[in-house]
This record gives structure tokens, C-alpha cells and sequence, in this order.
């Protein structure tokens, strides 16, 4: 275990919010969960008794009997605010007094710096460049990122959960965010961040980033696997297979979501509910490519003249 | 309904924050509060530097004041200041009255004009204002109403009260007048107070001008001055700004005694009692103010030199640049002088004071331990790429003659057939100009040609012609010598290549089977103990060593002779003594092949090649015709050759006989592996070798290595550990003592790590990696001393490409140039070796034994050489230092001295170089255009006969006559030489004080001394010279520059018989301190 390095990754001031973001992003999902959890305890109370149904609407932690059922802004939620905008200031301050912007060396055209790595917010991005064409990891999926953010608000037709923590009645958008930022956001940064070296290539956090290491690796395509050799029917082998995944993986998220989510699944329309299958599958599709690169090497799965997928 | 207990309140209402407030204000008060003095102190360190220095420099410009007021003191008890301070004190009484006189006049009138000015000045701010508006009024009738105001206003009285209470009313025109007239009394009285006060001043001027000339230290006002600097000081940031070459140095914000004009040591600068701190390290004075001079701080700044981030004054680390992201840090100390070479590549010889040896060591180590032989570096080894570059143009010169006498002919046909006559003439001149072209290319391949023949002289290998192998060594000897050649002769220049043993047999038979078959010359054996004495002589170990270790005596430039019996034959050795620059047969550089008898028996021509024979009999080219060493010839004779050769066959430590035997070497089969690993790893760079003249280099070029970014230099599986620091990976002791500053104790991913653990082991990047044989790192061991790679070290970091503009490139064009190009041709042929250039500069006679007790027996120092002899004279005899086509077994001028001066054979090229380089170091004008000398009436030369064989000073006493008797003594040269040789000034100057011009010379000083403005001798002057107002020394020059043999005889003659008793009491070899004795006593008599 080189001790060294991981110390040499964590403290470089530029890695300071990723290692940040870990600790941070746990508390906060714990803190949303707990009180989603007393919510959950409490909407099951209030659904149990009719009476209280009917007189309570306050559904948020906490509820005690004698309490006011709403209190002002001014002062009860500002003096909170204020205080959290007190302690950001000390910790800015503290931040910037002790860590100096991570400035390097004038850049060399002729000297590319190894590994390179893009701002850690864009560390996701970078990491999938490593499986995807740079124009579909670099263009088609960003742009599907801010459409399918976008779409959100007029896909989803769930009236409950609005202004309180929950989680049962807001199971599968809650799930398919967290997957969506965890998974396929901040995992893909923390590994940019930790487990990309010298060579982009993969390294143990605690294994030496050697910059001389050596590494046997060979990908094939998924058509090869096949002993496909004609372009033309690689490409239809391709296509057949990424529409073979839309099928299969549609009819089953479609057997989930119905049985899961009746009610929702009845109030959209055929637009919003295909619009929320392509995004879902799509969202599925990049961990699925992750592994079928890291696992089996294999590079692409459907190859066309134009674009790789 | 819940189950839990009721609160009282709702906590969200109820519960109090003050707490999370007070404590979140608290902090929030104390960062701001950390903020500030960060934003004050904390990133500003240079504050306290400054406040530390305000305490320690007055502290200790309080002591130098003192002992400055002691030193003035002392020097104004001199009674020449009291003579001085007397006139000036009475001169000042002398003035007093009459500059009291004036002053009070002044004074009157001062305040006169005052009161004038006063009442002037108002009127005419309104008169200047009523003009304007005159000026710019339009309306013919409204201008003449304001003329009207306006004379009426000038017109009008106003009234001056002066300070004496009289009123005067003045009309504006009066007042004006009046107001400049008495300003005119102002200046007129002014100037004659100057007038009175200029002798005053001029001698308190010659009062000061006193003490600062004669004290060393600085005088107390000067201090006081310093004092009140240092306290006035606020704390700012300290900057030099240059923005033409982009520096920006802040250096000075902590270094704030680096251009005081006191010596500033750190101990000087710390606590009382206390060990210097990094404050009082910081506070030093420049060590090299000189350096200081020609680079002015203002122009230079400080990172040029020094490197480091000028701008950066947020820490000591940030400053010097000593962190990862500045890619030029600051050079270590032992490496400072890294810096000089960033500007001064082209330079050999960078000293100044105590600056400079160690670069200057290391451009010496980079040339002669052969570095060019694989690595390309701009400006070393130029002549091979010359030769290169010529051969290339010649062909494209012939090419184009061609090109021209087709075009040519084509154009002459056009010409027959044109339709107009014009239009024939025209194409006829152009085929006629074309023919023109050819016979001015024909020109151009001429002087190139002769170009060719310079370089050929001039290319120099480091290692020996191994094409004579056969011819000179021990066959034997040889794979025992490539195994490794330091265990045979540990100072050799020849590195270690590692070589395996198929390798070594492999190298040795190629190195055997090509060499050139020639049978040897045969010489009889000649009488080794003459040898010996010849050898150590001649000047042999002015480059060469003998003994090993402690023993060792000579110069470490060529090879160390102690074991040479057991490796070399007697015939090639008598040749190679006799003169190592006869080569075997001849090498075309157009054929590519060594021209043996049978080229020119088939044209008809004797096989003979010299420099006067140097055209390939085949192709008319130049030749390569010497042995391409620097070794020179020393003119022995084939007898002196055969002694020597004969005294170095029995140094020896075993016998050649009992070396194994290799008969490997004529083994046929191991050609071919052999060339294959003499090209691999270079040998050709160094030798010359048959079949391999044409080689590259196979290193990788060094001439901005100091600026090549970190990650291309190849640290291999060591890179973590060098970052790191975890330990020393030359764990090989022959290797790790080589390190100049020990085995890493930190990490030393840098630059100087890299060059310093590649030089201790060079193959050190190959640990823990598996690579086949020819994959292994090539750099041969070189087996230096630390203190040897530190000045490389120094030499490579300093090997940048520059960010700075050219103007600040060391480029000179002038006679700085020649100067550059002197030390090339100089350090080349190791001229040092035997001759003093620079005062301090050591040479390896000097330090032998046997120059201890015959200092006179030394080569000539040469620190004025320039001045003092004709540079025509000088070109004539470094090409013959003999001065005589036959009998060139002698020195030419000092036939004296038993060391010799070699006939280094120097091609037209560098005979210009050196002489240009000695006019030049002594800023003498170039050409030397000689002045007609004077022709002296037979009554001077009388007199001057009488200054020349004076008792007081012989000249011929110690001066050469051409008699062999007296010259068997003598320890200086024939007077003869001198019209030809030397510049008459020099000589005037050097007869009045040798000891300034060459430091220990047997000629004595006080010869002359200064009476009424000219040089007298001080000696007792014949009667002749009553009367006699020129100078005495002048007239002796003259005299000595139209000295006749036969006017010399005779005075040597008239000489001999006086003085013929006493000369035979002096010892064979007297010493320069014996004479001087006498002269002293001399020159003492003539004094009194």
C-alpha cells in the first residue's frame, strides 16, 4: 500500500473538493434519507387514522401536538440561513487562506503533461471518453444530460413529495437520480480522480503511479467476438444489438414501472413515458458499457462508418 | 396520536442560537483577523527581512563608523593632509571678509527685489490678462476701447514699499525696468562670489579627494550617509524592472545588502553572539562585486545569473524557485556559476576573481574527455562539422558549373538562330556572364579548398589513430586494456564501456584486422637515461604525468606515461616523439580511404605527403596528412626522439611479454561482431578507425540540455525514488564516492540530480530494468573525481536555451571576439599547460619539483604578450617557434630555457585566431602598424651605451649575446631579436617595472625612477647625461631597437674585460632572487 501517493492525490489542492464531495455527499444523502425515513413513519401514521388525514396537513418532521403548524421566515429560517452563510464564509476564508490557487508551470506545446486531467468537474466527461467515441462522449451525451435534466419537470407526473423529504412516495425518481448522480457522475469523477494515472490508465488506489508501467490489454470489438469480419454486417449486428437492448430493457423497465408505479404509469402520455424510457435505458446503457469495457475489453458494440457506439 | 413525550415548546421556536452565533462570529472575527495578517505578514515575509535588517545593518554601520572615523583620523595626521588643510584654512580666512562683503550686498538686494516683485508680478498678471482678452476680441471698436484700458492702465503709478521704508510709485514700464535691472544685479554679484569662493573650493575638493584616496574603507560621511538611508528605510518591496528583457527581479525586497558598498559577511550580519541565521545569510554583500560591474544589477537583474522567480515574495521557497512548477530554480551554490553559461556558451576560459573555474572546468573536461566524440554541442568540435558543410558546398559549386556551361551553351545556340542582332547580343552576354560566374565559382572552390586544408589541420581527435595499432602496440595488451582501462592507468581519459569479454575480443580483432599494415621504420636503441633526462626537460609533462598517485608529477592534459613500456613499440614511439603528428599513409576524405604507395606510383609521384604536399593524388583534393592530435612536435632530433623512446619502453610495472596471449585478434570470423560493437558504442567518435571515418554521433545532443523539461530526461524505474528521496540507488563504491555532494539524502528528481548520478555511473538508469545487450545504456564510466562532475554538472545545467533577448547573449563582434576564439585555439592545444595567462592561473611546470629552485628555467608568462611583442613577429614565429628553417633544433628566443616550445604545426586559421587573440586580450590595435623609431645622434647613443653597459645594470649579464660561453648563463634574450620582436612601448614600460607586468621575472625593478616628470636611471649616471632633459628610459629603448651585432659585440667585449673575474664566481644556474639581490642593492645606491 503506497501510502505516499494516495497522500500525494488527496492533498494536491486540486483534488481538495472531490475528497470533500465524498464525505459531504454521504452525510447529506444519510440527513435526507433519515428524514425522508420519519416522513415515510409519519404519512403512514396520518394515512392510518382518517381523522387525522383530514385536520393534518403539516406532513414534515416535527410534528408535536401544541406546536404551531407553521412558523414565520424571519426570524426562525433566516437566522438558520445566517448562520450556515457565517460558517461558508469561515470555511471560504480558511480555504483560501491556506491553500494558494493550484497554479502550474507555463504550458509546452511540446510537452504534454501526463496524466491530463480536465477540471474535476468535468472528470466524468473525461472518464468517458475512455469508452466512447470522443464525439458521442464529447457531444451526443452532454447534450443528452441538459435535454434529459430538462425533460424531468413535464415527464413527471407524480403529484406527492413536493416540499418534504420522502422516499416511498417518490421511489423511482428519487432511485433514478441517485443513480444518474452517484453512479454516473460522482463514481466517474472519484475514479478520474483516484484511479486514473500516468497513461489513463487504471490503477488500485494505493498502487505507485509508475510512469514506465506497462500493461498488456487488448480490445476487440463485439462483432469480432462473433467472427464477424463484412463492415456491413457489423454494422447491422450492431444496431440489431443496441435495439435488441432498447427492447428487452423497455419491456422490462415497462413490466417494472407498471406494477411499481400504476398510478403514474396512468397519468402520462405516450411521449412523456417513451421519452422517460429512452432516457432511463440510455442512463442504464453507460454503466452497462463501463463494465463490458473494464470486464471483457471489449472496445465498441456497434461499429458503423459514421459513428461508434 | 405519538408516543413519544410532549415537549414544552417547539425547539424550531423555543430554542435559543445565540450561542452557535457567538461562537461562529468568534471564528468568523478570528480568520478575518488571520486574513489581514496574513494579507500583511504572511504574505509578505520580506517585511521582516527588511525590519531585521534596519536593526542588524545599523547596528553594524555603528561599528564601521567608528573604525572608519579611526582609519580617517589617521589619515588626516599625515602631514600632507595638514599641508592640505592648511592652505585650504587659509585660503578660506583669505576670502572670508570679502564673501561676507558680498553676501550682505546680496542680502540688500534680495530683499529689494522682493518688494518689487511683490507689486510686479500682480500688474503684470493683470496686464497678461487684458492683452489676451485684446487678443480675442473680434470687434474692430471694442479692441481699440481695451487698447485705451489698456495703456491707461500701464500708465497708471504703483507704489513699492522697500524694505528700508522708502516708497517709490513706478509707472508699469518703470517697474519693469527696474525689476530686471535689479535681477541683473543679482547675477553680476553671484558670479563674482563664485569667483571668490572657486579657490576655496577647489582646495577642499583636493581636502577630500585626499582622504578617499588614501583610505581603503569608506569615509565615516559616506557611512553616515548609509545610516541615514537605512533608517529612513519604509518596508517595500524592492524591484529591478527591465522590461526589454521581461525582468521583473524582486531579490533585493530580502537581499537588501547585496549592492552595499561595505563588505557584508554573515557573521557580520548576525545576532551578537549568535551563529549566522538565514537573515544574516541573507544580508551578504555580493561576493563578486566586479561581476556586479560589468553586469549592471539595473540591466541585468538577478535571475539571468541566478535564476529563481524574481517575482515571486510570498516565500524564501517561492523566490528561489525551488518547488515544482518553476522550471527554473534557483542554481545551488556549488553549481552557481551554471548561471554564466546561460549567455557565455561560446566562451572557454569565464573567470573573474574567484568566479568562473569551476564552469571553466567543466567546458575543459566537456572537450577534452572526448563528450563531443557522441554528443553534439553548438560550438565544440566545429571543424568535423565544417569539413562536412564545405565538402557539401563544393559539390553544389560543381554542380553548378555545370548547370552553367549547359545553360551557357544552350544560350549561344539561341543566339544563332535569334531574328534580331540585338536579340543575339543579349543572349550572347548572358552566356558570357554565365562563363564569368564559373571562373568566380572556380575562385570560390579555391579558397575553400585552402578552407579545407585549415580544417583538416584543425580536426582533432580525442583518442588516438587506432589505425596504427599494429604499428604501435602490444597486440597482446590490447583486450586487457578494453576490459578496462582504468585498472591499467586510473587517470586515463579513456572510459569504461562495460564491455563484456565476447565484446572486448570482438572490438580487439576489428581494431587489429583493419589497422593499416605498414611495415615500422626500424631504429636503433638509443640511451634511455638522456631520454629521461630529455623528457623531463623538454616540457613533456607540461601535458603528460608520470608516477601514480602521490608520485604523480605533470599535467594531467595527455596521457600519464607510467606503465606506456608495456603497451607501446620502441620504432613507433621514436617516430611518434620525434614528430606524433606523421601520419602512416595519408586518408581522402573525398575517396574515403587511407592513400597508400600505389595511388601515387600510379600517377608517378613520390610517396610523399607533408602540409606542403597535401593533394590526393587521385582527385586533387586536400588530404588529410597528419595524425589528428593535438600532441606538437618538439623538434628533437631523430637521436633526441630515439632516447626518449628508449627512457619510455622501461617505464613499465611488468614485462609486454607477459600479457596472455591473444590470438583471438586474427581471428577472421570476429570482424564483423566487432565493427558491429565499435559502432554501437561510438568508438569513432574519439578515434580515428578504419572503416568508421564517416560516423555520427551516437549521443544525444547537449546544447540546451539544462532547459530540457525534467520529464524528458529518462529517471527509468529510479523516477519514484528520486521524487521521493527513499535512499541512493549508486550503491557500487567505486561509483557512489564520485557523487560531488554525497548519496542523496532527499529527493533529487532535478536536473542536477540527473546529470550527477548519470555521470558518477552512467548506466545507473538501467538498474532493475532487463534489456538485451544492445539495449543497454551506451555512456561509457568516466571515472570522474566529484569535484570534476560538479563542474560538468555546473557546465550542463548552465546549457539553456535562453528566454532572454539576443543584445544579452554574450555575442560579441569586436575584439571580445577574437578574445573567444584565442581561448578555443588555446585551451585546445593546452598552451596552459606550460604558460601563465592569467595572473593567478597555475600551470603544471610550476608545480613541478624540479622548477622549484629554477624559477627562471619556466616558460615566459604571457599576461601582456599582446602588448609586448609584433604581431607579424608573433605569426612568424608560431609557426616556427625555432625562428630558423634549418637548425630548429633550439628555441628561437630563449635559448636558455631547456623546455621547448613545440611547432604545433597551426593551420593559417588558427595562427590568425591566436594572434588576433593575444593583440586583443592586451587591447592592442589590430593590425599593429610599428612607429618609425628615432634615430639617435652619436652623442645620445653614447650616453645610451653608457645607461646599457652600466655597472649598475649590466644588460648583457644576463641577457643572451650569441657567445656560447656567456650564453651557457644567460637567463634572457638576445637584445638582437628586439626590433623585430617587440612593440618599443611595452619595452619602456617593462624596463621600468617588470615586476608589474610579469610577476616574479628575474629582471629586476627600480631601475628608473620618476624625477621632474620623466624616468631617470637610478643609478649613477655617466657625466654625459648633464643637461640631458629627456627621458633616460626612452633613450635606452631606442637605443636597444637599433642595436647592430657588432655594436653589441663590442660593448659585450668591453664588459668581459671588466667584468670577466667576477662573472666567474656565478654558479651555472643563478637565481632570479640572487639577481634581483643585486640589483636591489643597485638601485638602493643609486637612490640615496
Amino acid at each position: 500500500m503506497d501510502w505516499k501517493q494516495l497522500w500525494e492525490i488527496a492533498s494536491a489542492p486540486d483534488n481538495v473538493p472531490i475528497v470533500a464531495l465524498i464525505p459531504l455527499l454521504a452525510f447529506y444523502i444519510y440527513l435526507a434519507w433519515k428524514q425522508a425515513h420519519d416522513n415515510d413513519l409519519l404519512i403512514a401514521q396520518l394515512e392510518g387514522d382518517a381523522a387525522l388525514a383530514k385536520t393534518h396537513h403539516r406532513k414534515t418532521w416535527p410534528f408535536q401536538p401544541g406546536w404551531q403548524k407553521e412558523v414565520h421566515v424571519w426570524p426562525f429560517l433566516l437566522r438558520i440561513e445566517f448562520l450556515a452563510a457565517i460558517i461558508v464564509t469561515i470555511i471560504l476564508m480558511i480555504w483560501s487562506i491556506t491553500l494558494n490557487a493550484p497554479l502550474e508551470e507555463p504550458a509546452n506545446p511540446n510537452l504534454t503533461m501526463n496524466p491530463a486531467k480536465a477540471p474535476w468537474y468535468f472528470l466524468g466527461l473525461q472518464e468517458m471518453l475512455v469508452y466512447f467515441d470522443p464525439w458521442i462522449a464529447g457531444v451526443v451525451m452532454p447534450t443528452l444530460i441538459i435535454i434529459g435534466l430538462m425533460v424531468i419537470p413535464y415527464v413527471d407526473t407524480n403529484p406527492l413529495g413536493s416540499g418534504y423529504y420522502t422516499w416511498k412516495q417518490r421511489k423511482f425518481a428519487i432511485g433514478t437520480f441517485l443513480f444518474g448522480f452517484i453512479v454516473l457522475w460522482v463514481a466517474m469523477i472519484i475514479i478520474g480522480t483516484f484511479i486514473r494515472g500516468p497513461g489513463w490508465q487504471w490503477f488500485w488506489p494505493g498502487q505507485t503511479w509508475d510512469h514506465n508501467r506497462l500493461i498488456y490489454e487488448v480490445n476487440r470489438d463485439l462483432p469480432d467476438l462473433f467472427g464477424i469480419t463484412s463492415n456491413w454486417v457489423k454494422t447491422i449486428f450492431g444496431a440489431a444489438v443496441v435495439g435488441g437492448f432498447y427492447a428487452v430493457g423497455g419491456m422490462g423497465l415497462h413490466a417494472y414501472f407498471r406494477r411499481s408505479n400504476p398510478k403514474d404509469y396512468k397519468r402520462m402520455s405516450f411521449l412523456q413515458y417513451s421519452l422517460m424510457q429512452f432516457f432511463v435505458l440510455t442512463m442504464l446503457a453507460l454503466p452497462i458499457k463501463m463494465l463490458l469495457r473494464l470486464l471483457f475489453h471489449i472496445k465498441y458494440v456497434w461499429i458503423t462508418p459514421w459513428f461508434n457506439v | 396520536m405519538p408516543e413519544k413525550p410532549v415537549p414544552e415548546n417547539d425547539p424550531l421556536v423555543q430554542k435559543s442560537m445565540a450561542t452557535w452565533f457567538v461562537v461562529a462570529m468568534v471564528v468568523l472575527m478570528a480568520s478575518l483577523f488571520w486574513a489581514l495578517w496574513d494579507e500583511g505578514f504572511g504574505q509578505r515575509p520580506w517585511k521582516t527581512y527588511q525590519g531585521e535588517w534596519k536593526q542588524r545593518y545599523g547596528a553594524f554601520l555603528k561599528t564601521a563608523r567608528s573604525a572608519s572615523a579611526q582609519s580617517e583620523k589617521d589619515v588626516e595626521g599625515n602631514p600632507d593632509y595638514q599641508k592640505l588643510k592648511q592652505d585650504y584654512e587659509q585660503a578660506n580666512q583669505q576670502a572670508a571678509p570679502r564673501m561676507k562683503e558680498i553676501n550682505d550686498e546680496l542680502r540688500v538686494l534680495s530683499a529689494k527685489i522682493l518688494a518689487v516683485q511683490n507689486v510686479f508680478t500682480d500688474r503684470r498678471a493683470y496686464v497678461n490678462a487684458l492683452t489676451y482678452d485684446i487678443e480675442t476680441t473680434t470687434g474692430a471698436s471694442s479692441k481699440q476701447s481695451k487698447l485705451k484700458d489698456l495703456e491707461k492702465y500701464k500708465a497708471q503709478t504703483a507704489v513699492v514699499e522697500y524694505p528700508d521704508g522708502s516708497k517709490v510709485p513706478y509707472t508699469y514700464p518703470q517697474l519693469e525696468e527696474t525689476y530686471n535691472d535689479l535681477k541683473a544685479q543679482r547675477t553680476s554679484l553671484s558670479s563674482r562670489l563664485g569667483d571668490v569662493i572657486k579657490p576655496v573650493s577647489d582646495l577642499k575638493a583636493a581636502l577630500d579627494a585626499y582622504v578617499s584616496e588614501h583610505m581603503v574603507d569608506l569615509k565615516p560621511a559616506q557611512i553616515r550617509g548609509l545610516v541615514d538611508k537605512t533608517e529612513a528605510l519604509d518596508p517595500k518591496i524592492l524591484q529591478i524592472n527591465v522590461a526589454d528583457a521581461n525582468i521583473v527581479d524582486r531579490c533585493e525586497s530580502c537581499h537588501m545588502g547585496i549592492r552595499e558598498p561595505l563588505k557584508l559577511t554573515a557573521a557580520a550580519m548576525s545576532l551578537k553572539g549568535k551563529a549566522p541565521d538565514n537573515y544574516a545569510r541573507a544580508f551578504t554583500s555580493h561576493p563578486e562585486p566586479d561581476l556586479l560591474k560589468v553586469h549592471d544589477p539595473e540591466k541585468f537583474g538577478c535571475s539571468p545569473c541566478h535564476q529563481g522567480n524574481g517575482r515571486a515574495t510570498t516565500s524564501v521557497e517561492k523566490a528561489h524557485g525551488n518547488y515544482e512548477h518553476w522550471l527554473w530554480p534557483l542554481f545551488p551554490k556549488p553549481n552557481v556559476e551554471a548561471g554564466c553559461q546561460t549567455c557565455h556558451a561560446a566562451d572557454m576560459v569565464l573567470v573573474s576573481g574567484d568566479v568562473g573555474w569551476t564552469l571553466t572546468q567543466g567546458k575543459d573536461l566537456f572537450r577534452q574527455r572526448g563528450c563531443t566524440g557522441c554528443h553534439r554541442f553548438e560550438g565544440y568540435d566545429r571543424e568535423s562539422e565544417d569539413l562536412n558543410s564545405i565538402a557539401q558546398q563544393i559539390k553544389q559549386m560543381e554542380q553548378e558549373k555545370k548547370d552553367n556551361l549547359k545553360q551557357a551553351s544552350y544560350l549561344m545556340k539561341q543566339a544563332d538562330s535569334a531574328q534580331t542582332n540585338q536579340e543575339a547580343n543579349r543572349l550572347n552576354d548572358r552566356a558570357v556572364a554565365l562563363r564569368v560566374g564559373n571562373s568566380k565559382l572556380d575562385l570560390r572552390i579555391v579558397q575553400l579548398d585552402r578552407t579545407t586544408k585549415s580544417l583538416l589541420q584543425d580536426v582533432k581527435k580525442v583518442g588516438p589513430n587506432l589505425k596504427d595499432v599494429r604499428l604501435k602496440l602490444n597486440r597482446n595488451w590490447i583486450p586487457v586494456w578494453l576490459k578496462k582501462p582504468t585498472d591499467f592507468r586510473p587517470m586515463t581519459r579513456m572510459p569504461n564501456f562495460r564491455l563484456n569479454d565476447e565484446q572486448v575480443q570482438a572490438i580487439a580483432a576489428y581494431l587489429w584486422q583493419s589497422a593499416l599494415p605498414d611495415p615500422p621504420v626500424t631504429h636503433k636503441p638509443g640511451n634511455a637515461g638522456r631520454g629521461k633526462e630529455l623528457f623531463e626537460t623538454r616540457g613533456c609533462l607540461g601535458c603528460h604525468s608520470i608516477g601514480e598517485g602521490d608520485q604523480m608529477e605533470g599535467g594531467t592534459f595527455a596521457a600519464n606515461l607510467t606503465r606506456v613500456g608495456e603497451k607501446a613499440n620502441y620504432d613507433y614511439l621514436v617516430r611518434w616523439v620525434h614528430n606524433a603528428r606523421q601520419r602512416t599513409r595519408p586518408y581522402c576524405i573525398y575517396e574515403k580511404k587511407d592513400i597508400g604507395p600505389e595511388d601515387y606510383a600510379k600517377k608517378g609521384l613520390p610517396f610523399v605527403f607533408d602540409l606542403q604536399h597535401s593533394k590526393c593524388p587521385n582527385d586533387g583534393h586536400e588530404l588529410q596528412v597528419q595524425n589528428m592530435t593535438v600532441m606538437p612536435s618538439l623538434r628533437l632530433t631523430e637521436q633526441d626522439a630515439a632516447d626518449v623512446a628508449s627512457y619510455l619502453v622501461t617505464l613499465k610495472k611488468k614485462e609486454p611479454g607477459s600479457y596472455p596471449d591473444a590470438a583471438f585478434m586474427d581471428d577472421p570470423k570476429l570482424k564483423d561482431e566487432g565493427k558491429k560493437w565499435i559502432r554501437h558504442f561510438g568508438c569513432a567518435g574519439c578515434h580515428e578507425i578504419s572503416g568508421l571515418e564517416d560516423e555520427g554521433r551516437i549521443g544525444t545532443e547537449l546544447t540546451f540540455e539544462g532547459s530540457k523539461p525534467i520529464e524528458r530526461l529518462d529517471f527509468a524505474l529510479l523516477t519514484e525514488m528520486a521524487q521521493r528521496g527513499d535512499g541512493e540507488p549508486i550503491t557500487d563504491p567505486d561509483d557512489r564516492w564520485r557523487l560531488p555532494e554525497g548519496p542523496a539524502k532527499g529527493p533529487w528528481y532535478s536536473h542536477l540530480g540527473f546529470f550527477e548520478h548519470k555521470l558518477a555511473e552512467p548506466n545507473v538508469w538501467d538498474q532493475g530494468k532487463i534489456k538485451s545487450e544492445t539495449e543497454k545504456l551506451r555512456m561509457p564510466n568516466l571515472h570522474l573525481a566529484p569535484e570534476q562532475i560538479r563542474a560538468l554538472t555546473t557546465f550542463l545545467m548552465g546549457s539553456q536555451e535562453s528566454g532572454l533577448p539576443p543584445s544579452y547573449q554574450y555575442l560579441p563582434l569586436d575584439y571580445r571576439r577574437d578574445i573567444q576564439e584565442g581561448w578555443w585555439v588555446v585551451k585546445k592545444y593546452n598552451c596552459m599547460g606550460c604558460h601563465q595567462f592569467i595572473p593567478s592561473q597555475p600551470t603544471a611546470l610550476m608545480g613541478m619539483k624540479h622548477y622549484q629552485d629554477m624559477q627562471e628555467q619556466l616558460p615566459p608568462k604571457l599576461l601582456t604578450e599582446g602588448a609586448r611583442v609584433n604581431p607579424q613577429w608573433l605569426l612568424r614565429f608560431l609557426s616556427n617557434p625555432a625562428l630558423n628553417d634549418t637548425d630548429t633544433d633550439r628555441n628561437g628566443v630563449r635559448s636558455y630555457l631547456q623546455v621547448r616550445m613545440p611547432t604545433f604545426s597551426f593551420s593559417e586559421n588558427e595562427l590568425g585566431k591566436l594572434v588576433r587573440f593575444f593583440a586583443a586580450l592586451s587591447r592592442q590595435p589590430f593590425p599593429y602598424i610599428p612607429e618609425p623609431g628615432t634615430t639617435l645622434t652619436a652623442k645620445e647613443t653614447d650616453m645610451a651605451r653608457g645607461l646599457f653597459s652600466s655597472t649598475a645594470a649590466p644588460c648583457l649579464k644576463c641577457h643572451q649575446t650569441g657567445d656560447a660561453e656567456h650564453d651557457r648563463h644567460a637567463t634572457a634574450p638576445n637584445f638582437l631579436l628586439a626590433r623585430d620582436r617587440l612593440k618599443p612601448d611595452w619595452v619602456e614600460r617593462w624596463i621600468i617595472d617588470p615586476q608589474a607586468i610579469s610577476p616574479g621575472t628575474a629582471m629586476p625593478s627600480g631601475l628608473f625612477k620618476r624625477e621632474n616628470n620623466r624616468w631617470v636611471f637610478s643609478g649613477p649616471t655617466p657625466p654625459a647625461f648633464q643637461g640631458y632633459d629627456k627621458d633616460h628610459t626612452r633613450l635606452l629603448v631606442d637605443y636597444i631597437f637599433q642595436l647592430t651585432p657588432e655594436e653589441q659585440h663590442r660593448v659585450a667585449g668591453a664588459m668581459g674585460r671588466t667584468q670577466s673575474s667576477s662573472n666567474r664566481n656565478f654558479p651555472p644556474a643563478r637565481s632570479a632572487r640572487g639577481i634581483a639581490r643585486e640589483h636591489a642593492s643597485v638601485s638602493g645606491g643609486g637612490a640615496q
